[in-house]
């Protein structure tokens, strides 16, 4: 397989999606944890602080400024674990007592609640660290400031965050890989699926997808589409009943009606007689319009056996412009034909003769005198192309997909050229059970056909 | 001429069989499969029309027992379904010819008429040499002679020729000159056969007379009325 298949791939597409939303949802989730993390842990700082400064304010009420000084002291020799630092000022802003030398540059937080640095010795090392403080009055002009570092908390922060980044890319890992094994099985047999029935839409609808598998939804998905092509199938059966009565039914009256025209014709004088013929030329073209749209019919019902014979197109179209060439001589129309040799495709060589008979019929028809056609074959990569290229006034743009429904006539030629209007549906039936396709593209100035037919049957 | 005609719809049956009657050939009628192959056993008609569907014996597998018991008798077979399947079918079957419904009664008696000639020559050894009136045609030099003038024709015009020459004083329709000359079963849009007809014509009737090759009105052309 191809890089750009695996990128178009419904199942690559699906992953990369899911893989996507997983990673939000992990994003989300571990930004909940941080945000909660670190505001569980600044209330436990700030309310441990506030404690402090209370112990504080309880040691100055009872034992005045010694007794602050002496807890001071004892807090000192305690493991420096979580520990405070202080500052005392007098009323001047002098230092009374504390581990801290002066009142540092801070900033003010609401609340009261101030935020500084400071440099201390770590291991040898001087780190900046983050405090937290507040300062209250103790009474007689004493102030007290107690802050706390919380430098083990951005520390920790700082695990977390890269704990949570590694943990991310984890599950992001996890995710692809098990969502690539879980999507996989059940992707890949959906993508199985629709090229199937693809396929059987553009081919044989008389064949089943394959039911693979015990269980899922994949299973009871082609099982009901399988259902849903029986039922088509019976519905397609019961058309091809109704033209097969419109065949019986309709066409032989027809044709009794034409017949016995003719055989008024002949007790007829010479004036009677040319409307008589006038009459048999109108019963013709409308058996000529209903028998080509029994041909469609039938064609596009999918239910003729697929082509099998070897048709020799470049034999096919020589015999086709010998036996057009003096009609487009007639009309000055210039033909020339380029024409690759030994050139096959799968097909039915009749109604090949019978599409190309359309399109050069059609290109003659429209071309004005002096003007030429030309008719290419050449083969192509796995495929023939069939060009007819006319110097006429070509089809507008927006016309062309209209070109191809059943009696659709363009408006400029209606009433000025003779036709059923289905020269180019049963062209392109016949495109279409062949499993080719076709174009019309801007000859400039012009109309050029653009047939492309499979070189080889797709059965074989 | 008589004629078989196995069909199972009563107007078309009754028509063929009027229209025959009235140009002066003898025809026989059978409304289903089984009394057409009983009648068709008697092996005393010249040509048999057989329809393809049929009430109790498929058109089909009438003629498949036709040929079975070596009675080769021509068989023009008539359907509705014109598909290139059926005809294939049908031709393999062991039927000469086979027409799509509807069908003009000028391209069936053509048709007719010259199955029942070909029934009437078989065994005779294959010419080499045609003539129809002061035109000759020599199939192995592959030269046509008008009153001893050589007539240069293009090989699909002598081809042409050819099918006209083999049946001569006999209508073909030009979707007989199609199969037969070109080799395709299709349905033209525009009358391409028409504009073959009158070449030919310049080349083997200008110049003399009188002129051989006549279009019949309706039906298609002749050469060498006659």
């Amino acid at each position: 397989m191809r890089i750009l298949d695996v990128l178009n791939s419904l199942t690559f597409r699906y992953i990369v999606k899911y893989v996507t939303a997983l990673s939000a949802t992990v994003f989300l989730l571990l930004a909940v944890l941080y945000a909660y993390f670190s505001y569980g842990y600044f209330t436990e700082l700030r309310s441990s602080i506030l404690d402090e400064l209370e112990a504080l304010q309880l040691v100055y009420n009872g034992q005045g400024m010694e007794g602050v000084e002496q807890y001071l002291a004892d807090q000192r020799n305690l493991p420096t674990i979580g520990r405070y630092s202080y500052l005392i000022l007098d009323a001047e802003g002098t230092k009374v007592a504390g581990d801290l030398a002066r009142t540092p540059r801070y900033r003010e937080f609401s609340g009261g609640w101030l935020g500084f640095q400071l440099a201390l010795l770590n291991w040898g090392e001087t780190v900046d660290v983050d405090f937290l403080a507040r300062r209250e009055s103790l009474g007689d002009g004493y102030a007290a400031l107690v802050a706390r570092n919380y430098a083990d908390a951005v520390a920790s922060g700082g695990l977390v965050l890269v704990t949570l980044f590694r943990a991310m890319i984890a599950t992001l890992l996890l995710g692809i890989v098990g969502g690539f094994f879980s999507a996989a099985t059940t992707l890949h047999r959906f993508e199985r699926l629709n090229s199937e029935l693809s396929g059987i839409i553009r081919g044989n609808l008389s064949e089943r997808l394959s039911i693979e598998g015990k269980k899922g939804y994949p299973r009871e998905l082609a099982r009901a589409m399988n259902l849903m092509l029986d039922q088509i199938g019976s519905l397609m059966q019961g058309v091809k009943l109704v033209s097969d009565n419109i065949a019986h039914d309709l066409r032989t009256p027809l044709t009794r009606i034409r017949n016995q025209l003719s055989q008024l014709r002949q007790r007829l004088d010479p004036a009677g007689q040319d409307e008589v013929d006038r009459i048999i030329e109108d019963c013709d073209s409308l058996l000529s319009s209903f028998n080509a749209l029994l041909r469609i019919s039938a064609l596009e019902s999918g239910s003729r056996a697929p082509v099998q014979a070897r048709v020799a197109l470049s034999g096919l179209l020589g015999d086709l412009a010998e036996l057009y060439e003096p009609v487009a001589n007639d009309k000055q129309v210039s033909l020339r034909l380029e024409i690759a040799g030994n050139v096959e495709c799968a097909g039915d060589s009749d109604l090949l003769f019978q599409m190309c008979a359309n399109l050069l019929d059609n290109a003659i028809k429209y071309t004005p005198a002096g003007g030429c056609i030309d008719v290419t074959l050449a083969a192509r990569r796995d495929t023939v192309e069939i060009q007819v290229a006319d110097s006429g006034p070509g089809i507008d743009p927006a016309d062309r997909k209209n070109v191809f429904r059943r009696f659709y006539r363009v408006e400029s030629s209606r009433g000025e050229q003779p036709g059923h209007g289905l020269g180019l549906s049963l062209v392109q039936a016949i495109v279409h059970y062949h499993r080719g396709s076709i174009a019309l593209e801007d000859n400039e100035p012009g109309l050029r056909v653009v047939v492309n037919l499979p070189e080889t049957s797709p059965r074989d | 001429m008589k004629v078989l005609l196995v069909e199972d719809d009563r107007t078309v049956a009754d028509f063929i069989v009027s229209e025959l009657a009235r140009v002066g050939h003898e025809c026989t009628h059978c409304a289903d499969g089984e009394s057409g192959l009983a009648a068709a056993r008697d092996n005393n008609h010249d040509v048999l029309v057989v329809d393809r569907m049929l009430p109790r014996l498929d058109g089909l597998a009438l003629l498949a027992s036709l040929r079975q018991e070596a009675i080769d008798t021509p068989v023009l077979i008539l359907s509705a379904l014109g598909d290139v399947d059926d005809r294939v079918q049908g031709l393999h079957c062991g039927a000469d010819d086979y027409l799509v419904k509807p069908f003009a009664m000028a391209e069936l008696l053509a048709r007719l008429e010259i199955l029942s000639r070909r029934g009437s020559q078989s065994g005779s050894e294959v010419p080499t040499r045609l003539q129809v009136a002061d035109l000759e045609m020599d199939l192995l030099s592959q030269e046509v002679r008008r009153r001893g003038e050589v007539v240069n024709l293009q090989p699909r015009e002598f081809r042409l020729l050819e099918y006209l020459m083999r049946n001569a004083g006999q209508v073909v329709t030009r979707a007989m000159l199609l199969e037969h000359v070109w080799g395709y079963h299709f349905d033209p849009q525009t009358n391409v056969i028409d504009v073959h007809i009158s070449r030919l014509r310049q080349k083997i009737d200008r110049d003399f007379s009188p002129p051989l090759l006549a279009t019949v009105r309706g039906a298609g052309d002749c050469l060498g009325a006659g």
